[in-house]
């Protein structure tokens, strides 16, 4: 008979690799897990009496032995992709502004200046806003109190453009105090923003 | 400042990983309701006509008129670490507590920090970590920290107390579901089963990003699109799983709450992993809650069962919303950072018992 140890194991892999022997094991076969702690035994109680699985049980110095006929086939799964969420459905065009920089372009940086504030007084005007705007690196600057972009990004985030700072730039910048709007965000969320847009602007 | 560790999760995971500090499988980590009740039936309620909502409808947080137009919404919640990184921790952490504000229509305010930390076993710098993740996402729900408690304790455990404010006459509970009404789940449940599965090796790194993603975010925008269609009955889905906070709905409502778990998004593959046996031990803790007050439908697939029955994190909200409203509420939901909104339950009069679960 084949023996499932499960000793030393903490929960959830013991019913983990029960349901794996219970897999492997041919119809009509029995199998003896052994089982050390208590929450993980009456787990596997539950889940075999749910299953309907017949079993025995015997203790010895708190190490328990339950016995199980594999039985009639365990529940297959018929169609996998029943069970998995559903792909996002979205309206329209998912657009995300990308800022990388706190000048647009390169070639004079004063110019690129006056370039990247002339971006955002004009973008609130853009139909349909996008989404989202992203700040990293040197673009977090446009969002400090004070910086001439400061007016626009308010209009546009009650608007419901969402903004979103890098966390580890503000620090790098040394900005966390200056930072009044927009959401501070890891690179995680900066990724799934940026992942979930159809057209992603990089002035 | 600086920060002290580096803000790039894979390379703060290597200065500390706080999920060594716990059993794995953080089985252990909530009181199991069925015992919670057991001892909360015993304490005799505060009367005060002004307590608008106290423990006795098993809500989210407690509610308190203050004036005709202001009522304080007063609601605290800590636990032990649920993922490796303390930033990301300290997120989440605040999410779920800041969450039972919103799951009550309200604007969250105030919080205080609750931490539990063990400074001789842990470096320092993972104590700030978990705080500066608790104070970003603070930040962006609108909330201010303004004091805390921390005590040495191992392992450590993060939380807050959060207070929040409503109208009065646009307070959303437990109790106000009604039948007729249809069920709106704004977030995918099965957190527990992917942290557990990716403690066990078997949930891919994307998979977790996902799981820790949906954690972190908000309940705010659930909880406007709530008032804008005047919603009176709602709740979070946290540690009792979908299937427990139903129960606790349709017990404080006087009703009976039909689940269709083939409507209920779930995170990515964790129909799989529950079907490879990894059942978190609260689900079984929760099962066993449900159990007396629950019909499962004959032929209800048992991973499906399993699966109401996950202990989530920082979940999603559950709303009760009449049926002309849903197609609106739902479309705004999906179209404002809930793409996985769905339409996946009912309310029915008080039958016999007071949840059903069917496929």
């Amino acid at each position: 008979m084949k023996v499932v140890d499960t000793k030393g194991l903490t929960c959830p892999a013991p019913l983990i690799k029960t349901r794996q022997a219970l897999n492997e094991a041919l119809e009509g076969e029995s199998l003896q897990i052994v089982i050390d702690n208590a929450t993980s035994l009456s787990n596997i109680r539950r889940f075999l009496k749910d299953n309907k699985l017949s079993s025995s049980e015997k203790e010895e110095n708190a190490i328990w032995t339950i016995t199980v006929n594999r039985g009639e086939v365990m529940p297959v799964i018929e169609n996998i992709e029943d069970y998995c969420s559903v792909s996002e459905e979205r309206t329209g065009k998912n657009v995300v502004v990308a800022i990388a920089s706190d000048k647009m372009g390169t070639g004079d940086d004063e110019l690129g200046t006056r370039l990247i504030n002339s971006f955002f007084k004009v973008l609130p005007l853009v139909q349909p806003l996008p989404s989202s705007v992203v700040f990293y690196n040197a673009g977090v600057k446009l969002a400090v109190t004070g910086s001439l972009a400061e007016e626009y990004l308010k209009e546009i985030e009650a608007k419901g453009v969402k903004l979103y700072l890098c966390t580890t730039c503000i620090d790098y910048f040394l900005l966390r105090e200056k930072i009044k709007v927009g959401n501070i965000s890891d690179m995680y969320q900066i990724i799934n923003v940026l992942n979930e847009a159809d057209l992603i602007i990089r002035p | 400042m600086k920060p002290i560790l580096s803000s790039d999760p894979d390379k703060r995971q290597m200065a500390f990983d706080l999920l060594t500090t716990v059993e794995a499988g953080g089985c252990s980590a909530k009181i199991s309701p069925t015992i919670l009740e057991a001892i909360l039936s015993e304490l005799p309620l505060p009367f005060d006509p002004r307590i608008l909502v106290d423990i006795s409808t098993h809500d989210d947080a407690g509610v308190y008129r203050l004036t005709d137009d202001i009522a304080l919404i007063l609601t605290t919640d800590f636990f032990p670490p649920v993922c490796s990184d303390p930033y990301e921790f300290g997120q989440i952490a605040a999410a779920n507590s800041i969450s039972d504000v919103y799951a009550m229509g309200g604007t969250p305010i105030l919080a205080l920090n609750i931490i539990m930390f063990p400074s001789s076993r842990i470096p320092i710098e993972v104590y700030g970590e978990i705080l500066r993740g608790g104070n970003d996402k603070a930040r962006e729900a609108g909330v201010s920290i303004i004091g805390g408690h921390s005590i040495d304790d191992y392992p450590p455990k993060y939380g807050m107390a959060v207070t929040g404010i409503v109208d009065p006459k646009k307070v959303i509970t437990n109790s106000g579901a009604r039948a007729g009404d249809v069920l709106i789940l704004t977030k995918p449940i099965g957190s527990g089963i992917i942290m557990a599965a990716s403690r066990m090796g078997m949930a891919s790194a994307d998979e977790l990003a996902s799981a820790k993603w949906c954690m972190k975010q908000l309940n705010n925008e659930g909880c406007r699109l709530m008032q804008k269609y005047n919603i009176k009955g709602a709740t979070d889905i946290t540690g009792f799983g979908l299937a427990g906070h139903s129960l606790k709905m349709a017990v404080g409502s006087d009703v009976t709450i039909r689940l269709s778990m083939k409507k209920v998004p779930l995170m990515k593959n964790a129909y799989t992993y529950i079907n490879e046996g990894c059942i978190p031990g609260a689900a079984f803790r929760n099962l066993d809650y449900i159990e007396p007050k629950t019909f499962f439908e004959e032929g209800l697939d048992y991973n499906l069962r399993m699966a109401s029955c996950d202990a989530q994190t920082s979940g999603g909200l559950l709303i009760s919303v009449r049926e002309s409203a849903v197609e609106n509420l739902l479309t705004e939901l999906n179209a404002s950072g809930h793409p996985e909104a769905s339409i996946m339950g009912s309310v029915e009069p008080k039958q016999k018992y007071s949840l059903i679960i069917g496929n």
